[in-house]
C-alpha cells in the first residue's frame, strides 16, 4: 500500500469509527485521543457494541488477541488496529 | 408475524412445537413438582442437536441462524421454562467461549457442548448480588506456579446441579477474569438450591470454591475484559433465549385462556362472551404478537451481527418477560380456583414468568440501560 492510499484509508476509517462513536455515547465532542473507557461516556453494552460494529463495517473478526485496551482506548487506538487488522500497512521507507 | 419467517423457519418451528407435544408438555408439571429434570429429556434435546443448534457446524452445531434459535426456544418456552433453562444456559456458555475462547479451547469444549455431551453452568451471579456484575468478590490470586487459585461463591446457578462445566467470572486483583472449572475439579463444591417459586426445574445450584486451582489453560479471554466482553455476549444470547422463551409462556397462557373461555360456561352463556374476559383475552393477543415481533428483531439483528442487537435483545426481554408476568396473572384469573391449583399449566406458567423479569438482568436493570440508550439517542439528536 502507497503512503498516500494508506492515509485515504486510514482517514476514512477514523471518520467511520468517529461517527459511529458520536451517535453511541453521550459525549458532545470527540478529541481523537480522548479515552472512550472514561466513567460516565459509556454504558455496560459499549465494548461488545463497538467489537460487533468493527467486525460488520470493516468485515474483520475478533478474537482473544485482540483484547486488549490500548486497541479501543480511543478514536486513534480504534483506527490504528483496524489499519493493523486489515493489513494495510504504510510502504516500507526506500534507501534514502 | 409468520410472514417473517422462510419456510424452513416454519417447517422447523412445526417441529419444535410437535417435539414439545409430545415430550415435554405431558410432563411438564411432574418435573415442576419433582424439581428435577430427568436425565432422558436432556439427553433427548442433545440427541436431536438442540443444545449446540446456533453453534457452527464445523464445531459440531447445527449452524441454525438465531431466528430459529429463538423458535426453538418459545417452543420449549411454551412447555417447560425449566427445560428452555438449559437450552439458555448451554447457549450462553458456547457463545462465550466461542467468541473469546483460544483455539485449543475451542477445540476440547465447544464440540462436546454442541453435541450435548457435556452441560454448561453461566456461573455469574454471587450470593451477595447479582445485577451489579462490578461488585464481584470471587477472587482468584496467583499461585506458585502458572495457575491461579480461585476463592468464593457463586449462587442461582441455573443447571448447576448437573452441569459438568462452569464458566466462572471473578477477579484478579481489580481485573476481571472469567475461567472453566469442570465439575471434578477438587475444591469445587455444588449445592442444590430447592423450593424456588418457579424455574423449579432447573436445577439451581450454590457452587463453592476452595483453593481450586486453575491452570492457564482454563483462563478464558484476559484479564480485564471478562466483564465487558465476555459476560456480555452470554448475556446476550441469554438474553435473546429467555425473550423468546417468556414469549413461549406468553402463547401458553394465550392458547390455555381462549380454550377455557371458548368453552366454560355461566349459565348458559360462554365465559368469552363476557367483555371482562375479552380485554384480558384482547391483551394478551396483543402483547404475544408485539413480543413475537421483538424477538424477531432481536433475533434478525443477532443474525446480521448489528452493534443494536444488544439494545433489541434487551427490549425483547424486557417485553416479553413482563407480558408474560401480566398474562400469567390474567391466565389464571379466567381459570378461577382450577387456575390455582397445581394440575393446571398456568398455575405454573405464573410462577415461572415471575422468574423471568429477573434471570439474565432484572426488570429495573433493563430499565436502567434502555432508559439510558434512548436519552442518549435524543441528547445526541439535539446536538
Amino acid at each position: 500500500m502507497t503512503n498516500s492510499s494508506h492515509a485515504e484509508e486510514e482517514k476514512k476509517v477514523r471518520e467511520t469509527v468517529t461517527n459511529f462513536l458520536l451517535s453511541s455515547i453521550n459525549i458532545a465532542n470527540l478529541n481523537d485521543d480522548d479515552n472512550l473507557f472514561a466513567s460516565g461516556i459509556v454504558n455496560s453494552l459499549f465494548a461488545v457494541q463497538l467489537m460487533t460494529f468493527l467486525e460488520k463495517i470493516f468485515v474483520i473478526e475478533l478474537g482473544m488477541d485482540d483484547l486488549d485496551i490500548e486497541n479501543f482506548k480511543s478514536v486513534n487506538a480504534t483506527t490504528a488496529f483496524v489499519m493493523r487488522k486489515k493489513g494495510w500497512q504504510k510502504a516500507e521507507a526506500g534507501p534514502s | 408475524m409468520q410472514y417473517l419467517l422462510t419456510e424452513q423457519q416454519k417447517a422447523r418451528h412445526g417441529d419444535f412445537k410437535t417435539f414439545v407435544n409430545q415430550n415435554v408438555e405431558p410432563f411438564a408439571e411432574k418435573w415442576d413438582r419433582e424439581q428435577r429434570l430427568p436425565e432422558s429429556v436432556i439427553a433427548l434435546l442433545a440427541k436431536l442437536g438442540y443444545l449446540g443448534c446456533s453453534l457452527p457446524t464445523q464445531n459440531g452445531g447445527h449452524g441454525w441462524d438465531t431466528v430459529t434459535f429463538g423458535l426453538l426456544n418459545e417452543a420449549l418456552g411454551r412447555g417447560s421454562s425449566s427445560l428452555n433453562g438449559v437450552l439458555t444456559v448451554q447457549t450462553m456458555v458456547s457463545k462465550a467461549l466461542l467468541k473469546w475462547g483460544s483455539v485449543e479451547q475451542i477445540r476440547k469444549w465447544i464440540p462436546m457442548l454442541a453435541q450435548g455431551e457435556i452441560i454448561g453452568a453461566f456461573a455469574l451471579t454471587e450470593p451477595g448480588g447479582g445485577s451489579d456484575i462490578h461488585s464481584l468478590v470471587t477472587e482468584f490470586t496467583d499461585s506458585r506456579g502458572d495457575s491461579l487459585v480461585l476463592n468464593g461463591a457463586k449462587k442461582w446457578i441455573s443447571c448447576g446441579q448437573f452441569a459438568s462445566l462452569f464458566l466462572v467470572f471473578g477477579k484478579l486483583g481489580d481485573r476481571s477474569l472469567a475461567c472453566l472449572v469442570p465439575r471434578e475439579t477438587p475444591g469445587l463444591e455444588v449445592e442444590p438450591i430447592h423450593d424456588l417459586m418457579g424455574f423449579r426445574a432447573a436445577g439451581l445450584a450454590k457452587l463453592t470454591f476452595n483453593n481450586v486451582e486453575v491452570p492457564p489453560a482454563n483462563v478464558v479471554g484476559k484479564p480485564g475484559f471478562a466483564l465487558s466482553h465476555i459476560a456480555p455476549v452470554g448475556l446476550h444470547y441469554g438474553r435473546i433465549s429467555t425473550a423468546c422463551s417468556a414469549l413461549g409462556l406468553l402463547r401458553g397462557c394465550f392458547e390455555e385462556s381462549v380454550t377455557w373461555a371458548a368453552t366454560r360456561k355461566i349459565g348458559n352463556q360462554p365465559l368469552g362472551d363476557i367483555g371482562m374476559i375479552r380485554s384480558l383475552i384482547a391483551e394478551m393477543g396483543t402483547d404475544l404478537e408485539a413480543g413475537s415481533f421483538l424477538c424477531h428483531s432481536a433475533c434478525r439483528a443477532a443474525d446480521e451481527n448489528l452493534p443494536e442487537a444488544f439494545e433489541k435483545a434487551l427490549m425483547a426481554k424486557y417485553f416479553t418477560s413482563r407480558a408474560a408476568v401480566r398474562a400469567a396473572s390474567d391466565a389464571v384469573q379466567i381459570q378461577g380456583a382450577a387456575g390455582c391449583h397445581a394440575s393446571s399449566s398456568v398455575s405454573r406458567f405464573y410462577r415461572d414468568a415471575k422468574i423471568m423479569e429477573i434471570i439474565e438482568g432484572t426488570t429495573q436493570i433493563h430499565e436502567h440501560l434502555l432508559g439510558g440508550i434512548f436519552l442518549g439517542q435524543v441528547r445526541r439528536s439535539l446536538q
